[in-house]
C-alpha cells in the first residue's frame, strides 16, 4: 500500500476554506468596531464587554499593523461584495440581480464580478462547497439531522427535480424587475448571513435574513438534504450554469473502482458519481474522494464528464461477468 | 407520449418554481412591513442617487456602506420598508455623517457615487425659528454654527446677531447640526426636496 492518496484530504482543506471565510465574516464587523473604538480613542469609555473587544482585535492586529485605523480599511465586506486589499470583488448573482431590478448594465460593477466568474467557469461551482458561509451552517444543519434520525425525529429526503432552482433564478430574476429591488439580496443565504453577521455586531442588531435562514435551515430539515442549496438556491443555479463547461471535474478511475457506493451514499447533493453521475451540480467539494476507500476518484483537467463507463473492476458485478466471458 | 410527459413535468417544474419563488418573496415581504416613524428622520447617503427608487434598483444590500463608515451612522432597512429592506439610510438625530467619503469609494455598484463633498445632497437644513433657543430670546448657544463641517458657506448667523443660525445654500444636509442641537425638539431637521419638514413628535398617553 503507497502512502495516503493527497487528494483525500482537500474534504479537511474545504473544511479549513469554509470555517475561515465564517470566522472572517465575525471578524470583519468586530475590527470594525475596533476601528472606530481606536479613532475616536474611547477606550476608558468603553463598558466591559467593548473593552473585551477592543483587547483581543488590538492583539490580533497588533503583528500586522500599527495604523489599525486605516490599514483595517484593506479587508472589508462579505462574500456578497467584498473589498479585499483593493480588489471589489462582487458576487455575479448580485450583477445580475442588479441589472434585472434596474434594467441597465453598470459595467463598473460587472467588472468587480469577473474574477469569480473566471473561476466558477473553470472549477464549476466551488462557491458552494469551498467559500459559502451558508453552506457551513448547512452542512452542520445536516449532521444535527442525522442526530435527530437518531432520536427518533421524522427527518424527510424527499427527492425534488434539481431543474427547480433554474426556474427559481429566473422567476426572482422576473420579479427583480418588477419591483425594482435587488429581491436576491433578501433570499441568497450567503448574502443574509454576511450582512445579518455584520448587521448583529457592528449595527442595529439581526433583521429579517436571520428569520428566512432558519426557514431554509427547517426545509432542509423536514423537506430534503441540503434542499436549499439543490433544489432552490438562485445562485446555485447561476454557478451551476456557468460552471456547465468547467474544466476541474472530479472522474471515477474504472478500474480501481469496487462499486462500494460510498461515494453516492455521501454526496449531499444527490449525485451518483458511481455511475459517473456529476453534472453542473457538482460542487468540487471532494467529499465523495475522501470516502473512497480504493482511491479511485481524482481531480482530472475535462470539460465534459464521461459516460458510464460500466461496473467498476474489483467489484463483484465486473468479476462475475468477466469469468463468465472467460468460460 | 414522450412529448406528453415532457410538458406534464415542464408544468409542474414552472408551477413549483412560481410558487417557490413566489412564498419566498411573500416571507419577506411579510417579515418587512413598513413602518414610518413621524419622529424619525431618514435622509439618504451622501453621493446617493437622487431618486429613492432608482437607488432601490441600484443597491445590493451588501452593507459595506456601513461597514466602512468611522461614525457608524449608516444604518439599514432590516425589518421596516418592504421595498427597501437592507438598503442603508442615516438617521442624524443618533448619529451624522462626519462627510468623510468612504462610502462612496467603497459602493461597488453606482447607488454611490463619489462627489465632491460641497456638491452632495443628502437634504438642507431647517431651522424652525419658533424652538430655536437664540430665536425665541431664550439664551446663547451656535452649537450647530460652530460643528458644520463646511464652514459659512452652509450656516452662518443672523445679521446683527451672534447667536441666531440662518442656513445658507452651501448646506449639503450632512446633519451634524441635527446631532449636536441641545433643544430637545430639535429645531433644526434635515428636509429633503420637495418634502415637508418633519417635526419631532411625542407621544402623549392619555390617562
Amino acid at each position: 500500500m503507497t502512502a495516503t492518496h493527497w487528494p483525500r484530504h482537500l474534504n479537511k482543506l474545504r473544511w479549513v476554506s469554509l470555517s475561515l471565510v465564517f470566522t472572517s465574516l465575525i471578524l470583519i464587523p468586530l475590527l470594525h468596531l475596533y476601528q472606530t473604538y481606536e479613532a475616536t480613542h474611547s477606550y476608558d469609555y468603553l463598558n466591559a464587554g467593548e473593552k473585551f473587544i477592543y483587547n483581543t482585535m488590538e492583539s490580533l492586529t497588533k503583528p500586522f499593523t500599527n495604523d489599525p485605523v486605516n490599514a483595517l480599511d484593506k479587508i472589508k465586506g462579505n462574500t456578497w461584495s467584498g473589498n479585499l486589499f483593493g480588489v471589489k470583488l462582487s458576487d455575479p448573482l448580485a450583477v445580475v440581480g442588479q441589472t434585472f431590478a434596474g434594467l441597465t448594465i453598470y459595467w463598473p460593477f460587472v467588472i468587480t464580478a469577473l474574477i469569480p466568474i473566471i473561476l466558477t467557469m473553470l472549477l464549476g461551482r466551488f462557491y458552494c462547497g469551498w467559500i459559502c458561509p451558508a453552506t457551513f451552517l448547512y452542512e452542520l444543519t445536516d449532521n444535527v439531522g442525522t442526530l435527530l434520525k437518531r432520536l427518533g425525529v421524522p427527518i424527510s429526503h424527499r427527492r425534488l427535480n434539481h431543474n427547480l432552482k433554474y426556474i427559481v433564478l429566473a422567476v426572482l430574476s422576473l420579479l427583480c424587475a418588477i419591483t425594482g429591488t435587488m429581491l436576491f439580496a433578501a433570499v441568497y443565504p450567503p448574502a443574509i448571513i454576511g450582512r445579518e453577521l455584520y448587521f448583529q455586531i457592528a449595527a442595529q442588531g439581526f433583521g429579517i435574513g436571520i428569520i428566512f435562514f432558519l426557514f431554509t435551515m427547517v426545509f432542509d430539515l423536514f423537506v430534503a438534504r441540503r434542499g436549499f442549496c439543490r433544489y432552490v438556491c438562485p445562485g446555485g443555479a447561476l454557478y451551476s450554469l456557468l460552471g456547465h463547461f468547467r474544466l476541474v471535474r472530479i472522474q471515477r478511475h474504472v478500474q480501481t473502482c469496487n462499486d462500494c457506493v460510498k461515494c453516492t451514499a455521501i454526496c449531499q447533493f444527490d449525485l451518483n458519481p458511481m455511475r459517473d453521475e456529476f453534472g453542473q451540480e457538482c460542487n468540487n467539494c471532494s467529499a465523495c474522494i475522501a470516502a473512497c476507500p480504493t482511491d479511485a476518484l481524482e481531480f482530472k483537467i475535462n470539460w465534459q464528464d464521461l459516460p458510464y463507463q460500466g461496473p467498476g473492476h474489483l467489484g463483484h458485478h465486473y468479476k462475475q461477468h468477466a469469468s463468465i466471458e472467460a468460460a | 407520449m414522450e412529448r406528453r410527459h415532457f410538458l406534464q413535468q415542464g408544468l409542474a417544474l414552472g408551477t413549483g418554481g412560481l410558487v417557490i419563488s413566489g412564498s419566498m418573496l411573500g416571507l419577506v415581504r411579510l417579515l418587512a412591513p413598513r413602518e414610518v416613524h413621524a419622529s424619525t428622520q431618514v435622509i439618504p447617503l451622501p453621493g446617493a442617487l437622487a431618486d429613492p427608487a432608482a437607488f432601490a434598483a441600484a443597491c445590493i444590500g451588501c452593507g459595506l456602506c456601513g461597514e466602512v463608515c468611522p461614525p457608524r451612522c449608516i444604518v439599514f432597512y432590516r425589518r421596516d420598508g418592504a421595498r427597501e429592506v437592507n438598503t442603508p439610510y442615516i438617521n442624524p438625530e443618533d448619529k451624522s455623517c462626519i462627510l468623510c467619503g468612504k462610502c462612496m469609494a467603497v459602493c461597488p455598484t453606482n447607488a454611490l457615487s463619489i462627489t465632491p463633498r460641497e456638491k452632495i445632497k443628502m437634504g438642507f437644513a431647517r431651522i424652525d425659528r419658533t424652538a430655536c433657543y437664540p430665536w425665541v430670546d431664550r439664551g446663547v448657544c451656535g452649537a450647530c454654527v460652530s460643528v458644520c463641517p463646511l464652514g459659512d458657506k452652509a450656516i452662518g448667523f443672523d445679521f446683527g446677531n451672534f447667536y441666531r443660525p440662518v442656513v445658507k445654500d452651501g448646506c449639503v444636509g450632512c446633519g451634524q447640526c441635527v446631532e449636536v442641537c441641545p433643544e430637545p425638539s430639535l429645531p433644526i431637521r434635515i428636509a429633503q426636496p420637495g418634502q415637508q419638514v418633519p417635526r419631532k413628535e411625542y407621544k402623549v398617553h392619555p390617562l
